[in-house]
């Protein structure tokens, strides 16, 4: 009974495909005796854990947006553009980390904020106007290093980047659970599902529906210029090209972890586990002998199958 | 035998049963009427005959064969067509594409013998009597020619039965002339007609027969001249007509009281104009026009969700205008939208979140109070008697009845002073429908003022102490006590006397 209850929750059947995944792949990649683990081992923990957050930390924010009934394609661009303007005011600029990360964040709390703006005020179908916002920060980014890549680590103290491989991971924990913690338990929190289940309904049932959505898509901005700040400082340079295509992921992630494309569902937790599953199978895979020009197809069929399995046992419950 | 016949028919969805087994039959030739209220079940078993839906026990026959109808394809193919209430065309399409959608006559490849179907339009509007080019789109068609437009698709392909969805709820008066002139001539011509209605003077105009539906259930089917509306009234309510209920006495008592409301002038293009109404605490206003009149219109702007081009609107003395809805709400306004599926509720969260919503909103409160929630929930649920599983029933386990009750407690739980109705009962069973008007004659005698807006007559007569009547968005006329009756009523609301 007590089961039944817990796994009534989205977020803990995720966690138990994101178990049964390195259970799998534990299994699977068993070395001969002696020998290292070449996937269940502590280094590659931290591994996994370190390059998933960067989308993960990023997804906390897309799965907002989403439940709200919008979708942000500009996160993989605004990562990139954080990273290189921190970059910038940090290496070339001169300045000092602190001032040089915030302008980072600025940029993309502006992002978000021309999305929500397009959104909210324009009216522009969000697919719309973040894909224009993703042109438009990509562009900048690119722009502004004009090729070149920005060597952050030249100036931070030695050893200093190996010993922040903590933070990305820790970063994404804390704000995975103070979002939900908002999501559930604030009234802003449920405007933003009610804003995604029924828009005209919001509207007449008196939620600012133009605030929520700058909440969510300033979030979303924010979150992803982090996740920027955080990938250029940790891996010691700001170029352009950086981040690219993560928006599909990060979006998979969210709906792998239970949000729902037409708005009203979903979770934060259950997006970064998202980005786990999606982070272990990248890891593992590539170990797999003969696998490595799979990856990208068995991903995509992970997805697919995981959301139809999803849709069947939630019709089931009906 | 010749003819229709329902054998039992049940269809329920989730937990509302919209057809409890009904039978009845329908005679080749005849034009047979279908009445009941919203909610009766009339739109579902019409729905069953079109293909659209499958019952779940019981057999529709047809000349003494059971129809077999899994998609509305089939029905077409068996010569059974339907006109439904809003319609159904693509605006993007011409007319000529409209008729034959998904049925194109094609050539060779499938490529489109336009010069064949463009023909056989021509003929067919012909027929009908209609002055429409095969060519034109139809976004620019006005309701009329559209509804026209539907019977000429039904009629297309060899159509031996023709449904009829309460087809005149857009059309003018002049418009339904025409429509019945068109009917009177296709059931000459010997097409059986099933016309769905709630409006009693089309229904003795143009069927022979006439079928009661109540709460899913058949009541009676007799022919015409066995029965009064007033007949036919009571067995689709189950009982006679509520009456006014409110004393000469309390009326006059009602007179001296100082306006909560006063709106003068308030005009929104193109939608109302020059609108001018009081209404004060204890006191319910009728507000009554056919739809397109602009009374949603007026009471979103009321509630902070349109800005009005010019008017005063006061409140309580004070001069009042809302913003957002969130304003109003504060101000003490509730709106009870008419469309609950779209305006009210939220289907991805429970019926106890449901309930919440505004209130919550309204009070400022950052942090939701789970435990104050619950125990608030439980007693609306137990004071509107919601029938609901529990309060983390999602609603569309609830009957329409019991989704519209939550909305009503939702906004009633804001304690409004303000307390504006739109539709309060379109589309729910009889039982929901006396309970919640009764709620209303309740919160009227706590002194809260209410403005109920409905297009059902019945239901402004017996509940409104005065009756503003919109026509085209202007106010029509102002009735209070005696002179509001069914007919005083319509005649300012249809124009049809001037």
């Amino acid at each position: 009974m007590r089961l039944k209850e817990l796994l009534k929750h989205r977020e803990v059947s995720t966690l138990l495909i994101l178990v049964a995944e390195i259970a799998f792949f534990g299994w699977y990649l068993w070395p001969e005796a002696g020998r290292v683990h070449p996937f269940l081992n502590a280094e590659n923990g931290l591994l996994i854990l370190k390059y998933s957050s960067t989308y993960g930390i990023a997804a906390v924010g897309a799965a907002m947006v989403i439940i709200a009934g919008g979708v942000d394609l500009s996160p993989g661009a605004v990562i990139a553009l954080a990273g290189v303007v921190c970059s910038r005011c940090y290496v070339i600029s001169g300045w000092d980390l602190l001032p040089s990360v915030v302008c980072g964040l600025l940029v993309g709390l502006l992002a978000g904020a021309l999305n929500a703006l397009l959104v909210a005020l324009v009216k522009l179908p969000p697919f719309i106007a973040t894909l224009g916002v993703m042109g438009i920060t990509r562009g900048l980014a690119f722009i502004i290093t004009e090729g070149r890549f920005f060597d952050v680590s030249s100036r931070l103290p030695s050893g200093s980047t190996a010993s922040l491989g903590w933070l990305a991971p820790l970063t994404m924990v804390a704000l995975a659970v103070l979002f939900q913690f908002f999501m559930k338990s604030f009234q802003m929190g449920r405007a933003v599902f009610a804003l995604g289940g029924n828009e005209t309904a919001a509207l007449f049932s008196g939620i600012p529906v133009k605030r929520v959505q700058f909440l969510v898509y300033g979030i979303a901005g924010l979150l992803a210029s982090l996740s920027g700040v955080i990938l250029t400082v940790t891996q010691g340079q700001g170029k352009a090209d950086l981040a690219n295509g993560y928006e599909l992921d990060i979006i998979a992630s969210a709906v792998v972890g239970g949000a729902s494309l037409s708005g009203g569902r979903g979770s934060v937790i259950g997006a970064v586990l998202g980005t786990l599953i999606f982070g272990v199978l990248r890891n593992a895979l590539p170990q797999i002998p003969g696998a490595t020009f799979y990856d990208r197809l068995i991903l995509g069929v992970v997805v697919l199958v995981i959301v139809v399995i999803d849709r069947l046992l939630s019709r089931k419950g009906n | 035998m010749s003819g229709l016949e329902f054998r039992d028919v049940a269809k329920s969805f989730g937990a509302v049963k919209a057809l409890r087994g009904v039978s009845f039959d329908v005679q080749a030739g005849e034009a047979h009427a279908l009445v009941g209220e919203n909610g009766a079940g009339k739109s579902t078993l019409m729905k069953i005959l079109a293909g659209i839906t499958r019952p779940d026990a019981g057999a529709v026959l047809w000349d003494g064969v059971t129809l077999d109808l899994p998609t509305p394809r089939h029905a077409l193919d068996r010569g059974i067509g339907m006109v439904y209430q809003e319609t159904v065309l693509f605006p993007n399409l011409t007319v000529t594409g409209n008729i034959f959608a998904g049925r194109e006559h094609v050539g060779a490849l499938g490529r489109l013998r336009k010069p064949e179907m463009r023909a056989r339009t021509q003929s067919l509007l012909a027929e009908l009597g209609l002055s429409l080019s095969p060519d034109v789109e139809v976004e620019s068609l006005n309701a009329a020619e559209r509804q026209l437009l539907q019977i000429a698709r039904a009629l297309a392909f060899e159509c031996r039965l023709l449904i009829l969805d309460e087809p005149t709820t857009c059309l003018t008066d002049a418009e339904s002339a025409e429509l019945f002139t068109i009917l009177d001539r296709l059931k000459a011509g010997g097409l059986t007609l099933v016309y769905v209605s709630h409006k009693l003077h089309e229904v003795f105009r143009l069927c022979d027969r006439i079928t009661v539906l109540r709460d899913g259930q058949h009541v009676t089917t007799r022919p015409k001249a066995e029965l009064t509306p007033r007949d036919v009234v009571r067995s689709m309510v189950g009982r006679d007509l509520e009456t006014r209920t409110r004393s000469a006495q309390a009326l006059a008592a009602l007179e001296s009281e100082t306006p909560l409301l006063a709106v003068d002038g308030l005009t929104r293009r193109p939608f109302f104009e020059d609108v001018s109404l009081t209404v004060r605490p204890g006191e319910i206003v009728g507000l009554f026009g056919l739809v397109g009149s602009g009374r949603s219109e007026l009471a979103e702007t009321l509630f902070g969700l349109h800005a009005a081009d010019a008017g005063r609107v006061t409140l309580g003395g004070v001069p009042f205008q809302a913003a957002s809805a969130l304003e109003a709400v504060r101000a003490g306004l509730a709106l009870v939208p008419e469309d609950r599926q779209r305006q009210g509720l939220f289907f991805n969260l429970d019926v106890g979140q449901n309930l919440a919503m505004t209130r919550e909103l309204a009070a400022r409160r950052s942090r939701i109070d789970g435990r104050g929630e619950a125990a608030s929930g439980q007693s609306l649920v137990a004071d509107f008697r919601i029938k609901a599983a529990g309060l983390e029933a999602p609603p569309d386990s609830l009957s329409g009845g019991n989704q519209q009750k939550v909305l009503i407690a939702r906004w009633l739980s804001t304690a409004p002073k303000l307390l504006i109705l739109d539709e309060p009962t379109k589309g729910v069973d009889v039982g929901a429908k006396y309970e919640i008007h009764e709620r209303v004659r309740q919160e009227a005698a706590q002194k809260r003022a209410c403005l109920l807006i409905s297009s059902d007559l019945p239901e402004v007569l017996a509940l409104a102490d005065r009756i503003v009547v919109m026509r085209e968005g202007r106010v029509r006329g102002v009735l209070g006590g005696d002179e509001a009756n069914e007919e005083s009523v319509m005649r300012l609301a249809t124009a049809v006397a001037h």
